[in-house]
């Protein structure tokens, strides 16, 4: 396959190349990583290439690696009119996302009760297959977690008011239709507000170092004021419900694509015009479930506070803990540019608007927006801030974690779970896990170096990095 | 030979993939059943405590077999429930032409202190998903995402 250098971190695929591609495919990437990266990445952006309505260029960043029909990494952009909307550009966890919480303690206030900080997150926040929330809901309720996302857990006591302008589209994506989701999506979902779940999804305890800060003033207009200051990371999206969408709407989208005579290079792609019922309906299901992750996130955000305090001994607002920001990795908006309104899939990508958007709140119009990157839970996350040059590049996109390199059943191969635990506790770090097999699959081996993503995103201008976060407690399923 | 099923590495960097093998439908879904079980949690942990019983027809056998691992996938979160084993039979009907399933799961509500939990499988996918006859042989490509 041609790719063409256009500058040390942007790789270009010519549209000539694959039959039916309607804009050319670009890859952020150094050379390095660029090489390593495995072939369905260049299969999949080229066959996102040829989706109708595509915009500019199908792209992908450099944690890119293959997907289900789009590369994770992926990030598309189709005209709102004659353009469509895809499933597998969100992917099945639908506005999977990242949250940062900070603190006002520091590691010396936090190590010698780390251990028991640890178990009563671990308690507080349930994780692993077929977890269950604290949050009991009815469909009745549910229906209104759908509308009004994180709206409506903080006028239930699960959070503080001004938590919502800290999160994309204060934690509700209007738009939502309960009516547009199956009985199946809420049966699976119902019980599940405020469950981390399983794979790669994580709560973890971080460490803000003085010398692992690269923008102070940003950072301190973050909330990141270093002096190993403590903040926690929470990674995970619509469990089931979720899952239950996407899974319901591909085989609808299966159906809609023969009526609209679209034909696609793989039925993972199964896609259908945006302004059409089908997807239309897509889109307002998708919302359900987008808001229903910043639920999720919402009550697990109640639970860290409530953990803190216990183990403390203080109320969370007096422990300084204030959301930085919640961002989706995993979704499709609506999103104004020179072309004028696009539907974005991002997936496996981060919205990275740069200053003055009016859709950032006013505490980041000046910064631009905060991005959270995870890497492995053994290395570290990165926060960073969109960037004008996103923008104009990558339809306000950018990175969104480490990226697999090695598959699960090697990394259980390579490591035993308990093992890894052990190793993890001698190096300061304390995981909690609800399956060893699971811990073994999520080894820090089996994940690209963080730090050589973030350095390309940052070089090629698309985020700006503010600070890199050291983990020394981890949650997974 | 008896159905059976491995795990496949190289298809799928981030999930999970199997390919599972039977003599008969019946044997390839069973098969494939175990294979999903498996992928949940270790069923030498779960008593057989509920017995959860699935019906289902369609015309295309691919289908059928995809919205079988569905259900399996569906009833883990509504019901909260890993499993011992599944078994089904599998028929093509004269009269309406189609696949017929009559499936039948064992397992348990989910306990993390007795059953040993493995992944959590968010969806069966169509990614390099097939089902066909190799000289009597049914075989199935199934990819989970986790």
């Amino acid at each position: 396959m041609t790719v063409n250098r256009i500058s040390d971190q942007i790789w270009e695929i010519p549209a000539s190349e694959k039959p039916g591609m309607l804009v050319p495919a670009r890859i952020y990437a150094t050379e390095k990583i660029l090489t390593s990266m495995d072939r369905g990445v260049f299969e999949q952006v080229t066959n996102v290439a040829c989706l109708p309505g595509i915009r500019r260029y199908a792209l992908c960043m450099p944690d890119g690696h293959w997907g289900y029909g789009f590369p994770i990494g992926g990030v598309a952009a189709f005209d709102r009119d004659t353009g469509v909307i895809s499933p597998g550009g969100v992917g099945y966890d639908i506005n999977c996302g990242m949250r940062l919480i900070r603190t006002d303690l520091t590691l010396a206030d936090v190590a010698p009760r780390l251990e028991l900080l640890m178990t009563e997150l671990f308690r507080r926040v349930p994780a692993g297959v077929g977890s269950r929330g604290f949050v009991s809901v009815n469909r009745k309720d549910f229906a209104e977690v759908m509308r009004h996302g994180a709206r409506w857990c903080v006028e239930r006591g699960y959070g503080w008011h001004h938590d919502l302008e800290r999160i994309e589209e204060q934690g509700c994506i209007p738009g939502a239709d309960s009516s547009k989701v199956s009985d199946y999506a809420v049966e699976r979902g119902i019980h599940q507000l405020g469950t981390l779940g399983s794979g790669n999804h994580y709560l973890e305890v971080q460490v803000a170092a003085d010398d692992r800060i690269f923008d102070k003033p940003t950072a301190a207009a973050l909330g990141i004021t270093g002096r190993n200051q403590i903040v926690v990371m929470v990674h995970c999206g619509s469990r089931g419900f979720g899952h239950q969408v996407a899974s319901d709407y591909l085989k609808v989208f299966e159906q809609a694509m023969r009526r609209h005579g679209i034909s696609v290079k793989d039925q993972q792609l199964a896609c259908a015009p945006f302004r059409s019922q089908e997807g239309q309906d897509y889109f307002a299901a998708m919302n359900c479930a987008a808001n229903s992750a910043f639920a999720n996130r919402q009550v697990i955000t109640h639970q860290i506070r409530e953990a803190f305090s216990t183990v403390f001994g203080q109320p969370a607002e007096s422990l300084g803990m204030d959301i930085v920001y919640d961002v989706a990795h995993n979704i499709a908006k609506v999103e104004r540019y020179p072309e004028g309104e696009l539907v974005v899939h991002r997936k496996g990508s981060t919205r990275a608007f740069g200053p003055g958007r009016p859709e950032l709140p006013e505490i980041y119009r000046e910064t631009g927006q905060p991005v959270m990157c995870g890497g492995s839970m053994e290395t570290g996350s990165y926060v960073l801030v969109g960037t004008d040059r996103a923008m104009r590049e990558t339809f306000g996109s950018t990175m969104h974690g480490s990226g697999r390199t090695m598959s699960r059943a090697q990394a259980k191969r390579s490591v035993r779970g308990e093992q890894l635990q052990k190793q993890m506790a001698q190096r300061g770090i304390i995981v909690k896990a609800v399956s060893m097999s699971g811990l073994a699959e999520e080894a820090g081996f089996a994940y690209k170096n963080i730090s050589d993503v973030v350095e390309t995103v940052d070089t090629a201008g698309i985020t700006r990095k503010v600070a890199e976060l050291r983990p020394i407690g981890n949650i997974k399923g | 030979m008896t159905s059976s099923f491995r795990f496949l590495e190289d298809i799928a960097l981030a999930d999970s993939a199997f390919e599972a093998r039977g003599n008969s439908p019946s044997e390839l879904f069973t098969a494939s059943a175990t294979a999903v079980i498996e992928t949940l949690a270790d069923p030498r942990t779960v008593d057989p405590a509920l017995t959860k019983t699935v019906t289902r027809h369609d015309p295309s056998l691919a289908s059928l077999l995809f919205d079988w691992l569905s259900d399996i996938v569906y009833i883990k979160d509504a019901e909260r429930m890993v499993f011992r084993d599944g078994d089904c039979v599998v028929s093509s009907n004269q009269a309406d032409g189609d696949w017929h399933l009559e499936g039948r799961l064992t397992g348990a509500p989910i306990d993390p202190a007795r059953h040993d939990l493995r992944a959590d499988i968010k969806a069966i996918t169509k990614h390099r998903y097939e089902v066909r006859e190799d000289n009597g042989t049914w075989v199935a490509t199934v990819v989970m995402d986790i």
